[in-house]
């Protein structure tokens, strides 16, 4: 008996520099099993309907990272993207290059940004010179060692964490997801000896433009966690060298302002972030909220039990704990 | 149905307007909101960054205070609800757990666990329901289309926020609908609104927010909607600076999320705050046609 099957509507976004003046959407319509990924109705697409459609592939099974598309607004890898959850929400299947990228042609887009990112961070193990790896054994972590990897050695540098990203696409100085979750694979590897070189170099290297909307962690097909990584990159930044950008000293005058009274301070927190003569720079700004929300000059009440705050504080952010 | 009131920190200073339409709200949804005037910050998600265990202590505490009141917490604020349900997450991490415990037991605090942190547009949805709310609304804003915009927080990461797909929710617009306006839905929604940057590098925050505001706009919003008051600040408070970033004037007015329900359920513009807005909410307001038109 023949597998059931359903009709799929594709609109898939077609565009070619050399005859197209703007974008198009094409539709292709197709029977085809509910469990069918979408990279393979493309792949059908194009070997029946229309050979010009031009997209990036090779594996077909989650490990290679080309196939990387938005597929109904979402970046997601085609080869393991079913049609019949997408048909079901949707009713028809859209597909469209990754954003953040320019488009080359079709569902093809020009990976450089994304690849100059990814050198800046220098992803490789830096060693130092006068104690070489031992040419004759490997070198062995302990598993406390292995585990601070997190999930970090899984990626396969998709870059479906750099389309989803609205800080790369408002940010060209933004690295994005991928470049900065490999960034904290070397900071924690035991073996390499630029950790703080690398941490210093982030901080002022875009590190604090994370939105933490956590899209690139949804987005992961690998479940990488670009977000939490960046977060913990944050903290091993300022326990580094200490806060030296605004990000990381609002994070700093932030943690502050809640050891005092329990709730936060907003008009202290500012003066905190940008200093006295960055304070006057928000007067305007600051004047016209205040206008309608006097409270933003108001020291906020001390919480009841304000001490316990504090006491947490004490046992917790004395400065001296090594982060996780 | 009773909470433990968790209102932030905005709702208590500069975003009062969002605190008086919750508790407007509320009251007439039968909504018991239990107060606690231990409760500190949440930490917005600074704290975190700069020190990961403090953050989920000083929440664990705030968790603590409900436990032993036997209550759910109930949140206003997409920041506050995702800080705290990490520190729920996070206390499952043995390592964490031992060292929040290690601070907190000296001062007579024991965290179990068991706390459902909750905000009020999921009670609104799924407790409340929407039959109920639609049963009471006096005045629908028929004819006012609404941009939903959640806010980060409340949605992802989706593997610990639960509740619904975090790129694709729907309860705010399906929310929206009950109250009888017109959910515009548009890719903005579930974006960031800036707020995290505000600090950082204005003129990127400014960006974003207008991007948002754009496409909200673009889709035929004439207002938009926010459960998180941080979010409100940067697409009410400085949208002038985001009309500058994008080049164009925006004219947006934006509602906290118990605004627009408690004006649909028939509380007068001065019960819910709307004066205390940066943009004039009035023209969106006088939208609405009159009930039985």
């Amino acid at each position: 008996m023949a597998e059931t099957t359903v009709s799929a509507t594709f609109d898939v976004y077609r565009f070619d520099p050399a005859v197209d003046r703007a974008a198009r959407y094409q539709r292709y319509t197709l029977d085809l099993a509910p469990h069918t990924p979408v990279l393979t109705a493309l792949l059908r697409i194009r070997a029946e309907v229309d050979p010009t459609l031009s997209l990036r592939y090779s594996c077909r099974s989650a490990i290679c990272g080309s196939c990387a598309m938005q597929v109904n607004s979402k970046s997601r890898l085609a080869c393991e993207t079913q049609i019949g959850p997408e048909i079901a929400r949707h009713g028809r299947i859209v597909v469209e290059p990754m954003h953040n990228q320019p488009v080359l042609r079709d569902l093809v887009v020009d990976q450089t940004p994304f690849w100059r990112e990814y050198e800046r961070v220098e992803p490789h193990l830096k060693l130092d010179p006068a104690r070489p790896m031992p040419a004759d054994r490997p070198t062995s972590m302990t598993p406390e060692q292995v585990e601070r990897f997190k999930e970090t050695p899984r990626c396969i540098a998709c870059a479906a964490c750099y389309s989803s990203c609205p800080a790369v696409e408002a940010d060209p100085e933004f690295p994005g997801p991928m470049a900065l979750a490999k960034l904290y694979r070397y900071v924690v590897d035991p073996r390499d000896t630029a950790t703080r070189e690398r941490l210093v170099g982030i901080q002022a290297g875009g590190l604090w433009l994370c939105l933490r909307c956590h899209l690139c962690t949804d987005a992961c097909p690998k479940d990488v966690r670009p977000s939490e990584r960046i977060r913990d990159l944050k903290e091993l930044a300022i326990a580094a060298q200490g806060a030296t950008e605004h990000g990381s000293r609002h994070a700093v005058g932030f943690k502050e302002s809640i050891r005092d009274a329990g709730l936060l301070n907003e008009m202290q927190l500012v003066r905190r972030t940008y200093g006295p003569l960055g304070l006057f720079g928000q007067l305007g700004q600051g004047l016209r909220i205040w206008r309608k929300k006097p409270e933003v000059v108001r020291r906020p009440h001390r919480i009841e039990k304000a001490e316990e705050i504090e006491k947490i504080y004490a046992a917790l952010d004395t400065g001296t704990e090594a982060p996780k | 149905m009773k909470f433990a009131y968790y209102p932030g920190c905005v709702a208590q200073e500069s975003g009062k307007e969002l605190d008086l339409a919750t508790r407007w709200v509320c009251r007439a949804l039968g909504i018991e909101l239990v107060e606690f005037p231990s409760f500190s910050c949440c930490g917005s998600g600074f704290v975190d960054e700069a020190n990961e265990v403090l953050n989920v202590a000083i929440n664990a505490r705030n968790l603590a205070i409900a436990e032993r009141a036997g209550l759910n917490l109930l949140t206003i604020c997409s920041t506050c609800q995702g800080m705290l349900t990490l520190a729920n997450h996070r206390m499952t991490d043995p390592k964490v757990r031992a060292r929040v415990d290690g601070a907190l037991k000296p001062l007579g605090i024991e965290y179990r666990g068991t706390v459902r942190v909750t905000h009020l547009l999921r009670v609104l949805v799924e407790e409340v329901g929407l039959p109920a709310i639609r049963a009471k609304v006096r005045r629908p804003l028929a004819g006012l289309k609404v941009g939903a915009f959640y806010g980060c927080h409340l949605l992802r990461p989706t593997d610990e926020m639960g509740g619904e797909d975090g790129e694709e929710p729907h309860s705010f617009e399906d929310l929206l609908s009950a109250i009888g306006a017109d959910p515009v839905y548009y890719r903005g929604r579930v974006m960031c609104c800036g707020f995290p940057v505000q600090f950082v590098k204005e003129a990127t925050a400014s960006r974003i927010a207008g991007r948002q505001i754009q496409d909200a706009k673009a889709h035929g919003a004439h207002a938009m909607a926010t459960p998180c008051p941080l979010c409100h600040i940067t697409l009410d408070a400085y949208q002038n600076k985001a009309e500058k970033a994008v080049g164009a004037r925006l004219d947006m007015p934006v509602f906290h999320l118990p605004q627009l329900v408690g004006l649909a359920l028939g509380a007068t513009p001065e019960e819910l705050g709307l004066s205390r807005h940066l943009v004039p909410t009035e023209a969106a307001v006088a939208r609405v046609r009159p009930s039985g038109a």
